[in-house]
């Protein structure tokens, strides 16, 4: 299983949460405000496939300046959590572009608060429903 | 009211959807904090519990003397992690007192029968195996030594 150092997708969560941020500031100009969601999205697919460049950015410009972590966490749900908000930035650029605003305030609303939820107290939603999704398809049927 | 300024293409929209935009932000925050400080102070809080049942036989392992720490972890679970280190260290501090941990995958029937519903799930357990106190989610360390005065007084 691939390790990581869970401090990685709480930095990315904090630089999600300020391009979702800037999304709804700049949401007077709806094509603006789809474009930074899609390049969003963009960052998010990356992410699912543990490509993401704010992951990149940690580990070049971060993460040598800190102490070794003290313990690493599972990519998986991680990773998981990262599709979740591809969704979610996907949805709501299609909203901006297409005129719905309020759609795209749900969108990014949701997803802001997930993503400020993660880098605030390290409550990965995403993850959450990653764990879910496993039991459900466990064949053992676990009902932890 | 007019035109917001930015790009000449594309459907023009009014000013005040921006202020809407600064409120949506504001609740985003708002909700964020209370679902955050929900979360602090519920996951892993210590609830006593009652309860006759001996788990000593059904838990292979070295039960401690005066307490025991048992957690149930799984697979991909970032906070069980976490707890195995908090627990471990208590156990490794006060005397009579150990951590156990366990798979809730492979020990489904243990898993019913205490209801454990998620991971991690901490069971402090008194010095005759009997459940005194439970944790769902990761518990505080301080919270532990403090549940353990409870434990081993019991």
């Amino acid at each position: 299983m691939n390790q990581i150092d869970p401090r990685a997708p709480r930095f990315a969560a904090w630089l999600t949460s300020a391009v979702l941020a800037v999304v709804l500031l700049v949401s007077g100009s709806p094509d603006l405000a789809g474009a930074l969601l899609a390049a969003q999205a963009v960052v998010f697919a990356l992410g699912s496939r543990g490509r993401s460049p704010y992951g990149y950015l940690f580990r070049t410009v971060v993460r040598p300046r800190l102490a070794l972590p003290t313990e690493l966490e599972d990519a998986a749900p991680p990773q998981f959590a990262q599709l979740v908000g591809l969704g979610f930035a996907v949805g709501g650029a299609i909203s901006f572009f297409a005129g719905a605003i309020v759609a795209g305030y749900v969108f990014t609303g949701f997803a802001l608060v997930a993503a400020l939820l993660n880098a605030s107290v390290g409550l990965c939603l995403g993850c959450e429903v990653y764990l879910f999704y496993k039991r459900l398809t466990n064949p053992k049927g676990a009902t932890a | 009211m007019g035109n917001s300024p930015g790009l000449s293409w594309g459907p023009t929209v009014p000013r005040e959807v921006t202020v809407t935009g600064v409120y949506v932000l504001l609740a985003a925050l708002a909700a964020t904090a209370a679902l955050g400080g929900a979360h602090r102070v519920l996951d892993g809080r210590l609830r006593t519990r009652t309860s006759q049942d001996d788990l000593r036989p059904l838990v292979p392992g070295e039960h401690g003397e005066r307490a025991t720490l048992l957690q149930f972890s799984s697979a991909f679970c970032a906070p069980c992690r976490a707890t195995k280190r908090v627990l471990g260290e208590v156990a490794d501090v006060v005397p009579g007192v150990t951590h156990l941990e366990v798979d809730a995958e492979s020990h489904l029937d243990l898993v019913r029968r205490l209801q454990i519903h998620k991971t991690p799930t901490t069971l402090v357990l008194d010095d005759r195996g009997r459940e005194v106190l439970r944790a769902v989610g990761q518990p505080k360390k301080a919270a532990v030594l403090a549940a353990l005065d409870v434990a081993v007084a019991s």
